[in-house]
């Protein structure tokens, strides 16, 4: 009980001024042994995170490759492991591209990227210029059932050696999704869930929109991300992203 | 004079004394013989019987496949004695041990001409083969030779045997072969009478050698066939099991046989089939291909256990079976003394493939062979044709790695090109489209007859998608949906 009184007192200064104005020295003692048992507390467990503090979650991600997201994602940037869901509407709204600083930076780690039954044929061209190693890209074919592509998903999100598994699929109820987020665990490996709707009630951790840039001049790499839902952030919040800048 | 041995001399033959026993095969009248043979030896160390088969249409033939039919001809050999070694064009096997077994020495020759002819004729040889037996192994391949397949089966009565071959059966050289046709020698038995220092020291040790080890003189090493390994165990079911899952203890038993088998002997295996039976019926047969040779019998189970998800069974099964036949040498992994960065990197990288290989394996056990692509460029102008989507085995010959286009390519390719509507001078695919950036000529095909003759354009939708359009240069002139930036 010390600990939560302590933890509103350091951030919320003005009660604690009202209330221990004698005893000053001491609480600031008490208060700066209880703010390292915090640290150590978040440090020890995963499962603890401070509740509206963004950027500090107690891990690093990997970075977007694009500073503006990377400023509101926890963590700077994507998760090392676990599930993204990322909802753009139509295709073509620069929802890959998004990933494609990732994904150079996993092939170039010599790990693999597993495309599960994607909606077109991933273009090798547009790959190699991307600087994809293609050699480390498997394609699931797409006409794969849907059972079949979660069962291979929980698959490639166990091997370590996959660091990326991307999918295109809209039916995932909670016990699939438990499921697949203890494998991200175990293969430490993130698992992308391409979607063309947003429901309400997903139960991912991190859930990203993509959408058309609001500028009226329409270029032709703007984007708007919105961070729907992520650990450390009550609201959505919003970026302008250019996202041909990374050549 | 390479290595002087000092075996005791070449004793010249006594030909009053030496009491000679030749027999013709196919013996008809060797009753009396046969009979002195099961006599129990008397000598201490027990004698043997070597018997050659001789293919001189081998001669032709390149060495590889000299050895191959060998081999094959080995394999059926295997069936009648268990010592078989290889000499040029010939086989020998030991065949005093089985005599009693077959009952005689001409069973045995039937037995074996039932087995050799058909393989030859496999192969498309001539169909016959020479053969002859003796105490020794070297004796039995020089009478074999001679063509005349004779049988000796005391080594006392080799001398005789042997003396009258013409020397040409020792298959020497062309220059020892004349000096020996002007030192007026024809037969063998001609050479035992020259003095054996003098011989060896015109013909060289070897030439002694031979003849010394074909009269039982000299110890003759020989090296003899090891039959590859091969493994099948079968299990029957006390009852019809319909639920593959409840198989699964059973072949879990069969797979630590099968671990055992491959442990003793430090082999791996990348293939295995697996029989499933069923009454009156043909049974399923499944079949394992591993990319990488393993002996672990989890893998082997969980690769299983896959298969059985997507097995459909005509009847219930009442027995199984595994039989391998395919083995590789066991290679282990071996942890490094010294941990130094580029070692420890090397062996993750090892082990990484394996599990990768294993993660394949699954994939492609579950989602079918087919199932499982991955993208290959190809040096072409044509954006359809640059791209090929390839099992995952047969990647990587096609595929280079450096783009031909330096323009902006999209991510998704559309297989076949949707037409977009043009309306009072707008393109329509849902909804407007606005181009942004264009034409890239792409002009090429023209000499196979399905010339590619297009605009391409960088457009985008009210919705915000960027796509990839081209407009025909010839014919009609339409408008078509190529791709998505996605």
């Amino acid at each position: 009980m010390t600990i939560i009184r302590s933890a509103s007192a350091s951030t919320e200064p003005n009660i604690g001024k009202a209330f221990n104005q004698h005893d000053m020295s001491s609480t600031k003692k008490t208060e700066d042994t209880t703010c390292t048992q915090i640290d150590q507390l978040l440090q020890r467990n995963p499962n603890l995170w401070r509740g509206c503090n963004i950027t500090d979650q107690g891990f690093q991600g990997l970075s977007t490759g694009f500073p503006e997201l990377d400023d509101i994602l926890p963590g700077q940037g994507w998760p090392q492991s676990g599930l993204v869901e990322i909802i753009s509407r139509h295709w073509g709204m620069g929802e890959l591209q998004l990933l494609i600083p990732l994904m150079r930076s996993i092939s170039e780690q010599g790990q693999w990227i597993l495309w599960i039954a994607p909606p077109y044929v991933p273009y090798a061209p547009a790959l190699i210029q991307a600087g994809i190693d293609i050699h480390q890209v498997l394609v699931i074919k797409q006409d794969t059932s849907c059972k079949d592509a979660l069962w291979s998903m929980e698959k490639a999100l166990k091997a370590k050696d996959c660091g990326m598994v991307l999918t295109w699929q809209n039916w995932l109820p909670g016990k699939v999704l438990r499921r697949l987020q203890l494998a991200a665990e175990t293969g430490e490996t993130l698992g992308i869930f391409f979607k063309r709707k947003g429901s309400k009630y997903s139960q991912l951790p991190l859930r990203l929109q993509i959408k058309d840039s609001d500028s009226k001049n329409h270029q032709f790499s703007a984007a708007e991300i919105t961070v729907i839902k992520a650990r450390g952030n009550f609201r959505p919040l919003t970026t302008q992203l250019d996202l041909y800048s990374q050549k | 004079m390479k290595d002087l041995d000092t075996t005791s001399p070449l004793p010249l033959p006594t030909m009053k004394k030496a009491v000679t026993q030749v027999v013709k095969l196919p013996l008809t009248t060797r009753n009396k013989n046969n009979r002195g043979i099961t006599k129990p030896n008397t000598k201490p160390r027990r004698q043997t019987l070597w018997y050659a088969l001789y293919f001189p249409q081998l001669a032709g033939l390149c060495n590889n496949k000299q050895t191959h039919i060998l081999h094959e001809i080995a394999d059926l050999v295997v069936s009648v004695s268990s010592v078989v070694s290889f000499h040029p064009q010939s086989l020998i096997c030991e065949i005093r041990s089985s005599l009693r077994y077959f009952g005689g020495i001409n069973n045995i020759h039937d037995k074996l001409k039932a087995l050799v002819i058909p393989k030859l004729q496999e192969h498309k040889s001539a169909n016959y083969f020479l053969y002859a037996a003796s105490p020794t192994v070297s004796g039995s391949l020089l009478l074999a030779r001679s063509g005349q397949n004779t049988l000796v089966y005391r080594k006392e009565n080799l001398r005789s045997a042997l003396g009258q071959l013409p020397t040409s059966v020792m298959l020497l050289d062309k220059e020892q072969n004349r000096r020996l046709y002007n030192m007026g020698i024809r037969k063998i038995r001609d050479i035992w009478r020259l003095p054996p220092d003098e011989l060896r020291k015109r013909f060289g040790s070897d030439f002694v050698n031979l003849l010394n080890k074909a009269l039982g003189i000299t110890h003759e090493p020989t090296h003899n066939y090891v039959p590859p390994p091969a493994f099948t165990t079968s299990y029957d079911l006390p009852y019809e099991i319909e639920n593959l899952n409840r198989l699964l203890p059973i072949v879990d038993e069969m797979l630590i046989q099968l671990c055992e088998f491959l442990k003793k002997r430090d082999l791996n295996t990348d293939h295995l089939k697996l029989f499933l039976l069923h009454e009156k019926r043909n049974h399923t047969e499944l079949d394992l291909n591993l990319r990488q040779g393993s002996r672990c019998r989890n893998h082997l189970l969980l690769l299983i256990e896959t298969h059985f998800g997507n097995l459909n069974i005509p009847a219930p099964v009442i027995g199984l079976k595994i039989s391998v036949k395919k083995f590789d040498a066991f290679i282990g992994e071996s942890n490094q003394l010294l941990m130094g960065n580029l070692i420890v990197g090397r062996s993750n990288s090892n082990s990484a493939n394996n599990t990768l290989n294993h993660l394949i394996e699954q994939l492609q056990a579950r989602l079918g062979f087919d199932s499982l692509k991955s993208v290959s460029a190809i040096a072409e102008h044509g954006p359809e044709y640059a791209v090929r989507q390839l099992n995952y085995e047969e990647s990587r010959i096609l595929t280079s790695t450096t783009p031909v286009v330096t323009n902006r390519r999209p991510f998704w390719l559309l297989e076949n090109p949707v037409q977009l509507i043009l309306r009072n001078g707008k393109l329509y695919h849902d909804q407007v489209i606005t181009l942004i950036s264009g034409p890239e000529r792409v002009e090429t095909y023209w000499w196979s007859g399905q010339e590619i003759q297009r605009n391409y354009y960088i457009a985008r939708k009210v919705s915000g998608s960027r796509l990839w359009i081209f407009r025909e240069c010839g014919g009609k002139r339409n408008w078509y949906l190529h791709g998505y930036f996605a």
